[in-house]
């Protein structure tokens, strides 16, 4: 999207620097959150393993963009799109550092439910993840391609996001009154849950900063008052 | 100042900014240039251009070597004429009068609008109190407890008075760059104009120099509009509340600068403050 | 890496030599008659110049003794004259064409003083001659005066308007943008700032019109007694060792060479005042 080239051709080059890691730690964090849900819903300890494994590179790339970021500040002292797109990336590296964190809690908690039996609840989870990461992939597609419809979009996705989580807990309580046994079942279930939901708030704040970076529109908490 | 007893809200309680999306009163207007053309001799410099300049405000022009900001901003005291074969069209209205009606002396307007050029000029014959009162002189002045009281009053205006106060009989160039431009600008003041205008004030300078005259530039707007020329568009963002943006001798944007410099209107302003021009 | 033969440097260094030996040669040439004359005028005239030579008028013709004083105040009563009518004029004219003026007429001008520059001078004094001295029957000082005036004239302008045209134009806006008329600008920045080149042009001028005989031939005419009118004729000190020169007498030779000395010395003195003036920093100079 950026249509002429800077002067600077080192400017260009440490902004493509820092687009490639937001790609970079996008698909990373994608995989971690495919990996844990597979984890969960095949049973596979293995594949838990290593995303909670894989969750240190996820942290180290967040380090590293806020530094290429502070770094492109410094020596450029850009402006207008460019300082917009420097910050939004520097932001949306903490977003998904956190998704990932996301990721490497449900592989856990995966792994303490793969040591009871098999419980069909977990398919109430998955509609619930398929949201979350619709919204995710919309998301960073959004910031990519500078999309400022379908960054708004993905921000209304949100409350379907909250219901869904809702209904889910209501019914795991319910589950839980009947079968007490399988309690801490349905607890690690229902937190599952939250952390999907909380990967929807992430993508809600990666889908706000990609339409910033893009409109300089800042349409986060809208205020009562305010006209759109 | 906060103490840690207070809860974290109530040290953000704060008299907030206003909103970026409030409209602010329309600023008090010192300059309106109304479809200003200037040629030199065939040459046209500048293209049909209204820009309106605010009262107690900073405004920078900016643009590339070529694009005609110098030239307005000799427009606007009537400098431009020192060239021969100046022509020029349009209007341009101080506080509502016409500067350029054939009634109107020209070096009266520059007694009303002065200027700080790019190198620093003092005068090399005159010590740095006599170059501080040499428009007051020039002009009529001859009551001395006048002008030593003009003078003081102009070097503390300056930030300069107790750098030099020991020193008034020293010649005006024994001083180093910022000092001397900074004496310039007290000899402006001197002589109480409205308006100041700064043809690139700092580009001879070093850092620091510099900072103390965007110092000087900030403390000075509450009592003087500021027209300011830079190359520098760090110290555009810096300095001014408003910016212009010429390009090629026509006016392309203008506008607050926050606005300018975060999410401009006009493609080409975007590509040359981001470095993509050309 | 070889750095090139040794055989090309020796040549070279030889050729560089040589080259420094010619122009060494050059300059003692050029300096030497200088110097000759200056000490051949000192060995005649040294002993001449006496207390008698300035405070005595001229002996009757053929008589031992006397003195110019006449010729020396008769000169400097010249350079008065010439002062008064060529300074104004020449400053102010020189002021005009680096201030003022169309680019056309400022060229012509130029061309006209530069070519008034290299007239000799005893045209000046033919001019002047059909002007005045004709005109008012009679040979005198405000003629001579005048005489040396039109020669200083073309010659200030042009060193006036050259340093008028140094001065840095950023004190020019710089003065202009306080508010000051253009006029007040001009005298009061401007001329100010080259002050010192102004006045080493006119001392040179002084010095240069100083020593001219031949315009003051038919225009002051010479005196051997006091003048004491201005519209008589009046001494100078050319003018009066060119008489003694040709004269047949041996003391009036002694006094010739006196007078060269002393008018040479004059000149030499006022270049080195000039030398003085311009060593200041700041202002520009000639």
């Amino acid at each position: 999207m950026i249509a002429a080239k800077h002067i600077l051709g080192t400017f260009d080059e440490s902004l493509a620097s820092l687009r490639n890691n937001v790609l970079m730690m996008a698909g990373l964090t994608q995989r971690s959150l495919e990996r844990a849900m597979k984890g969960l819903v095949d049973r596979d300890d293995d594949l838990c393993a290593n995303t909670i494994a894989d969750d240190e590179e996820i942290d180290q790339l967040e380090k590293q963009m806020d530094k290429d970021g502070v770094d492109i500040l410094l020596r450029f002292q850009p402006v207008a799109s460019d300082l917009r797109r420097v910050v939004s990336a520097m932001k949306l590296s903490t977003n998904l550092e956190r998704m990932g964190d996301q990721a490497t809690t449900i592989a856990r908690r995966a792994r303490k439910l793969n040591r009871h039996p098999t419980l069909s609840e977990v398919e109430l989870i998955k509609p619930l993840y398929e949201q979350a990461m619709w919204m995710f992939k919309d998301a960073i597609d959004a910031f990519v391609r500078e999309d400022v419809d379908l960054g708004c979009a993905v921000v209304t996705r949100d409350e379907k996001l909250d219901e869904l989580n809702h209904e889910a807990s209501r019914k795991l309580i319910e589950r839980m009154a009947q079968d007490p046994d399988q309690l801490r079942g349905y607890l690690n279930l229902i937190f599952i849950g939250r952390c999907l939901e909380r990967v929807g708030d992430h993508a809600t704040n990666i889908a706000e900063d990609a339409v910033y970076a893009a409109a300089a529109q800042d349409i986060r908490h809208p205020s009562l008052t305010a006209t759109t | 100042m906060a103490t840690p007893e207070q809860s974290v809200t109530e040290r953000m309680e704060r008299p907030a900014q206003p909103s970026v999306s409030a409209e602010p009163a329309p600023p008090k207007l010192t300059f309106e240039a109304k479809n200003v053309s200037i040629w030199y001799g065939e040459k046209r410099a500048i293209e049909n251009v209204s820009l309106d300049i605010a009262s107690n405000a900073v405004t920078a022009i900016i643009g590339p070597s070529g694009c005609g900001k110098s030239t307005f901003l000799r427009a606007l005291n009537r400098m431009h004429e020192l060239v021969p074969k100046t022509r020029m069209d349009g209007t341009v209205l101080l506080h509502g009068e016409d500067l350029y009606s054939k009634t109107v002396d020209p070096a009266i307007v520059r007694r009303r609008v002065g200027m700080i050029f790019q190198k620093s000029n003092p005068f090399p014959t005159m010590t740095i109190g006599e170059n501080v009162v040499v428009g007051l002189r020039l002009n009529g002045v001859r009551n001395q407890k006048f002008l030593n009281e003009r003078l003081e009053k102009s070097l503390r205006m300056a930030a300069l008075w107790d750098e030099v106060k020991d020193d008034l009989h020293k010649p005006g160039t024994s001083l180093s760059g910022g000092q001397q431009q900074r004496l310039c600008i007290a000899r402006s003041l001197a002589v109480e104009p409205e308006v100041i205008l700064m043809d690139e004030p700092c580009s001879a300078l070093d850092p620091i120099a510099t900072a103390k005259i965007e110092e000087l530039i900030h403390e000075l707007k509450s009592k003087y509009t500021i027209v300011t020329v830079t190359h520098n568009m760090q110290q555009a963002g810096r300095i001014s509340d408003f910016t212009a943006f010429m390009y090629l001798g026509r006016l392309i944007e203008f506008g607050p600068t926050t606005k300018i410099f975060t999410n401009p209107t006009e493609k080409q302003t975007e590509d040359y403050i981001t470095g993509r021009f050309g | 890496m070889h750095l090139g033969r040794t055989h090309n440097h020796t040549w070279r260094k030889i050729k560089s030599a040589l080259a420094s030996g010619i122009a060494f040669v050059s300059a003692v040439l050029v300096i030497t008659p200088l110097g000759l004359v200056f000490f051949y005028l000192l060995f005649n005239g040294a002993s001449s110049v006496n207390w008698d030579f300035f405070t005595k008028l001229p002996a009757p013709v053929g008589a031992v003794g006397g003195g110019m004083v006449n010729a020396i105040v008769g000169s400097l009563e010249l350079l008065a004259i010439a002062s008064v009518i060529g300074i104004p004029i020449g400053v102010l004219g020189g002021v005009y064409l680096a201030e003022y003026g169309s680019a056309r007429l400022n060229s012509v001008l130029r061309f006209l003083a530069d070519v008034l520059n290299g007239v000799p001078s005893i045209t000046w004094g033919v001019v002047v001659y059909g002007l005045i001295v004709l005109r008012f029957k009679g040979f005198s000082a405000y003629a001579g005066g005048f005489a040396l005036a039109l020669i200083m004239i073309p010659l200030i302008l042009r060193t006036t308007e050259e340093v008028v045209l140094l001065v840095p134009n950023g004190y020019r806006e710089a003065a202009l943008a306080l508010g000051v008329s253009r006029w007040k600008t001009i005298v009061h920045i401007v001329m100010k700032t080259a002050s010192k080149g102004i006045i080493t042009g006119i001392l040179l001028a002084l010095a240069r019109v100083g020593g001219e005989t031949a315009p003051l031939l038919f225009t002051a005419f010479g005196n051997r007694f006091w003048n004491h009118s201005l519209s008589q004729p009046i001494a100078a000190l050319p003018l009066q060792i060119f008489t003694y020169a040709i004269s047949p007498y041996d003391d009036w030779h002694r006094q010739a060479w006196a007078g060269a000395l002393v008018l040479v010395s004059g000149i030499f003195c006022v270049n080195v005042l000039v030398r003085i003036l311009t060593r200041g920093r700041g202002a520009p100079v000639v």
